[in-house]
Parts: structure tokens; sequence; C-alpha cells
């Protein structure tokens, strides 16, 4: 693994007696997109507003690029930029305006960087026109531009696709991709869209009730996983059943209509296959899936989900 | 790691590229030009041919009555032996009192200064809850610069607005008494008697200085309000609101209240820097020009902290 880009240690985020955040620490290598993931009032915002110091930490430490957030303020979030749910733009300016106002915070953002960002999100045809003309898909690459502008190493994502329809959301999947090949950004996203973070990111946390449950990596998830999901088309599933049930007494099969559905080893599909056709089944389809992230995630959280 | 320059300039750019600002300033414009059209309205009403006469007369009147009234006390008596020595004065020096000199419009527009104050507190009072309302303050804050430079920048850009306002509307009154009488009262002298009895010739400019810079205490003291107020509710409605009704209400409480010693510690009591001048009285009367000026002080350095802890230390969470 390389050296990790922001490290979060023992974060603690107390209000009042309550523990939103508890004691959540990972770390984040460059050039990966890390998932945050859990069900609404996990602390997943509060964790991201605590890496950018928008909330104050109660406890713990936040480094980015081994810079303390808490005591090097400044500094840390010079390697930052942040996309925040919905982002809101100064309405009466133009949206280079408002890309002037980001850059001039940051040392050495050129003229021609402005310009190089607007190109890639293509916006350079109505960059001058005033925000409150831009529709919300303008508005959010509008947002992304302002992130990037001065090069930073993490990129934070705080709810991105919140109101995005399916092809802004496609979009912005792409960018981040490219983002990652190929300036070797590492970005944290925060969503409640399952599916959108099984495509877009290499890692997900799943917190809970403020604590992390788990750290995995989509990767290993998708190889290892040994466990499939089985789904059998047959023509009789109550025989199907019968003689499933007797040749393998380990199996949990449940009956979905017409369908016999279970959860198996990849290895195990030649032999129940074998015993369905010896059994004088007419076999329409077996075919295979791998738990998608939704039923892992259903599984660890207790299905607490409130999307 | 942001400048504080650069932290200005943007804040500058938030501030004129919103129409309302312009609004604003042609607002102010207006005011002053309606003030100057209607003090050339007034002063053509009067006769000028006969001032001498006229003059001579008053000082007669005046006289007259100091001699008569035995009841009058000792500041009425030498308010109008003032007056007399002042009439005296323009009659050996031929200068028409009752004829505006271009100061005059300048010293009139002082007064408008209460209109640069809620100017700049409607300004203020958005400077950081307007942030909040726009969503904005997010990304504001998430970048290479602490939120006390940011609020610095803010406060500094607001004062520059206030600044920007005061030098428009002296320099649109001054613009507006060229027009209208010409340069010939420039070089007019300010009359006052000092307190050897004697009539002094001080300069105009001096003068309107002054009465600027004592309308400037109390507009450095409500809009440092507003913008407290701005910080600590983050909610513009709210700091315009109270700010305009304290100084509204704030001279009426005090004088309501002047009873009682304790309203010497109101800001209301100390904010009017005049009652001090020669020939006025201040509220209490153990209240002097430093104790004054202390209490400001003290009241500037609490709101300065009050929105300098709310601003930097509370979360953002929605």
């Amino acid at each position: 693994m390389q050296e990790a880009v922001l490290q979060l240690r023992n974060v603690t985020k107390t209000i009042g007696r309550r523990t939103i955040v508890d004691n959540l620490s990972f770390e984040v290598p460059a050039g990966e997109v890390f998932g945050f993931l859990g069900p609404n009032g996990a602390g997943k915002t509060t964790t991201i507003r605590m890496i950018v110091g928008l909330i104050s930490m109660t406890k713990g430490e936040v480094l980015i690029k081994g810079v303390s957030v808490r005591k090097h303020f400044e500094q840390a979030m010079t390697h930052i930029g942040a996309i925040v749910e919905n982002p809101e733009m100064y309405k009466f300016l133009s949206g280079y305006q408002n890309l002037v106002h980001y850059a001039r915070r940051h040392t050495g953002v050129t003229k021609e960087r402005i310009a190089e960002v607007v190109q890639l999100v293509g916006l350079q045809n109505r960059i001058h026109e005033k925000v409150k003309r831009y529709s919300l898909g303008m508005r959010q690459r509008l947002g992304v531009a302002q992130a990037l502008l001065h090069r930073p190493s993490v990129l934070i994502l705080d709810e991105p696709t919140n109101g995005l329809d399916p092809a802004g959301i496609r979009e912005l999947r792409d960018y981040l991709r490219k983002l990652t090949q190929e300036e070797g950004i590492s970005v944290i996203v925060s969503s409640h869209l399952l599916s959108e973070m099984e495509l877009m990111c290499d890692r997900v946390a799943i917190i809970q009730g403020g604590k992390l449950i788990d750290v995995r990596s989509m990767q290993e998830t998708r190889e290892d996983s040994s466990q499939l999901k089985l789904l059998i088309d047959v023509n009789n599933p109550q025989l199907a059943y019968r003689v499933l049930t007797e040749s393998f007494t380990d199996m949990r099969i449940s009956m979905n209509g017409s369908q016999l559905e279970t959860m198996t080893e990849k290895a195990r599909i030649p032999e129940i296959t074998r015993r369905l056709v010896q059994a004088d089944l007419d076999v329409y389809g077996i075919s295979a899936s791998q738990k998608s992230l939704e039923d892992r995630f259903l599984e660890m959280t207790g299905g607490e989900m409130v999307v | 790691m942001s400048s504080m320059r650069n932290l200005i300039r943007n804040e500058n750019m938030k501030i004129y590229r919103r129409p309302r600002t312009w609004v604003m300033i042609c607002f102010l414009l207006l005011a002053i030009g309606l003030m100057s059209g209607l003090m050339k309205w007034d002063e053509s009403r009067n006769n000028h041919s006969n001032w001498q006469q006229n003059l001579t007369e008053q000082n007669q009147q005046w006289q007259k009555q100091l001699q008569d009234d035995k009841k009058m006390d000792s500041d009425d008596k030498e308010f109008i032996s003032e007056k007399i020595k002042t009439n005296e004065y323009y009659l050996a020096k031929n200068i028409n009192p009752n004829e505006l000199s271009l100061w005059d419009y300048v010293n009139g527009s002082a007064s408008l200064i209460m209109l640069v104050t809620i100017l700049t507190v409607i300004v203020a009072a958005d400077m950081i809850a307007a942030e909040f309302s726009w969503g904005t303050i997010k990304l504001l804050l998430v970048g290479p610069a602490s939120r006390t430079k940011i609020m610095l920048s803010k406060y500094i850009s607001t004062m520059g607005f206030a600044l920007l306002l005061l030098l428009i509307s002296f320099a649109a009154a001054f613009a507006a008494g060229a027009v209208l009488q010409g340069f010939d009262g420039l070089t007019q002298p300010y009359l006052s008697v000092g307190p050897d009895g004697i009539v002094h010739e001080s300069s105009m400019i001096v003068n309107s200085i002054q009465k600027y810079g004592y309308a400037v205490v109390s507009l450095l003291m409500y809009v440092t309000l507003a913008f407290m107020i701005s910080a600590a509710f983050r909610s513009s409605t709210m700091a315009i609101a109270f700010s305009l009704l304290f100084m509204l209400v704030g001279n009426t409480i005090t004088m309501i209240l002047s009873g009682y010693s304790w309203v010497k510690y109101l800001l209301f009591a100390n904010i009017d820097l005049t009652q001090y001048i020669e020939g006025s009285s201040p509220i209490r009367p153990e209240m002097t020009l430093a104790f004054s000026i202390s209490m400001l002080v003290a009241y500037y350095v609490v709101f300065q902290l009050i929105s300098w802890l709310l601003f930097t230390r509370r979360d953002v969470a929605a």
C-alpha cells in the first residue's frame, strides 16, 4: 500500500451526551476512491465535515498528507478539494467569477489553469453566464471545477449524487475515474446510493451508529466471495426442492415462484446440475450471481437502512 | 494559504457585483441631491438685499432681551451673547451668513450619515448571514483560510464600503454646493466664540470633517453591532432589524431613562459625542468625554469578541 494521503485517528464527536462518531480510525492511500457507507444518521456527513474542519472534533486527529487539520488548518486545506451536496455558488456572479473567487484563495492558480479546468468539465461555452441561469447539472460541474483548481491531493464529496439525474451521476462517475487515474487524486465519497458506490469505489467503509463496522476492498470482495447466489429455473420446483434438500443437507433453499434460490460455492454448481438432470427435471436455466454490495450492506447493518 | 489581500478582493467582488449595492449608492446620491435642492429652494425664499439691516435688528432685539429678562440662566445668556458677537463679526467683515456656501451643503450631508449607516448596516448584516442562506458558507470555509481571516476580510470589506459611501456623500454634497453656489464660499471661515470671549476664524473643511467624524462614531458602532448579530445568529433579517431598532429607539430610551444613573453604561447614551461640545450638556452630569470613549471602546471590543467566538467556534452543520 502506498503512503496514506488521509489518516483518521480515533476521531470522536460527542454532542451533549450523545456520541455521533465513535473512535473512527482509517487510512486512505493515494489514488484510491474510498466510499463511506452507512444508514442515515450513522455519522457519515459528520465525519466528512470533521475532515474538512466544518465541524470540530471532540477527540482524535485527522491528518492530510501528514498535516493535522486541527493544528495547521490552512496548510492542510491546501491539499483538499471539496464538493458538497448540491454545490451552491454565488448566483449573482458568472461561472467564471465564481471560479476566480475560489482560485484567489489558493496560491498559484493561473488563468490558464482556470481555463484548463473549465475545459475539463466542458463548461467553456457558458462559463461567462450568470450562475442563476445554470441547470443543476451545470452547477455540479462548476462545483467539480472549483474543487480541482488548485490540484488537490484529496477530493472530498459529500452526497455528490443528490439531486442529479442518472446521466449526471454517470458523468460525475466518469470524471472521478479519470481524475484518480490521470492525476492520482484520492477521492473520499459519501453516499447512500449503494449501486453507485459499488461502481465508483475501490474500498468502502461501513459505518453504523458512529462506529466503523468494516472496511473492505471492492475487488477482494468480488474475487474471494466464495458464496454465490444461485437462481434455478426448473419445470417442477417442488420436486427439485426435494431432490436438492435430500442431496445437500447443509444447503438452505428457498422457493420463489417457479424458481429456487440458494447460496453456494461455485464448485458445487456442476453437482447441483447433475442431480437435477438425474431426477429427470427440465432445467431452463441456472444463474449464479455475486452478492451485491446492497445485500452485504443490509446483512451487516441488520437491514436498518433508511434510504 | 490565502493572502488577506485576495480574501478582501473576494469579499469586495461579492459586494460590488450585486446590483443591490448600486441601487443603494444611487439612493444615497438621490438623497443628497434632494437635500441640496431643498436647501437652495429654502434660501431663495429669503430676501438678501438688506441682510445687514436684519442682523443689526436681530442684535438689538437680543441685547434688549439680555437686559430685560432677569430670570434667564447663565447658559442661555452666554449663548445669546455669543450669537451677538458672531453677528457683529459678520457685519464687520461684510459676510452674509444667510447666504449658503458650498460648505453648508457638505455640513448638511453630515446629517445624512444616518442614511449611510443604515445602508452599511444592511450590507454588514448580509456579510456572514447571506453565506449561510446561500449555502456557500461550506465551500468558503473549506479552503486554506482560517475562519478568523475570513471574518476579518469580511469586516474590512464592510468598513471599506462604509468609507466609500462617506466619500461619495462628501464629494456629492461638495459638487452640489459647487454647482448651486459656485466656489465663492470655498475660503469662507467658520466662526466660533472661544473661551476667551473672542470670535475665532477656523477652516470650514476642518469643521465639516469634524461633523463627519462625530457621525462616524455611531456608524462604526452600529455596523459592528450588525456584523456581530449576523455572525451570531446567521440571520440577516435579525441583524438588520435589531441594529435599526437600537438606532431608532436608542435615543428615546436614554431620554426616558436619563433619571437613573446606570443609563450612562448604555451604548446609546455614549454614542453621540457631540454632547460634550461646548454649549451642550451630556445626558448624565457625571459623564465625561473620556468616560464615553472608554465605554465605546469596551462595547466595540465586546462586539468583536462575540462575533469572533461564535463565528470561529461553532460547527457548520446544516
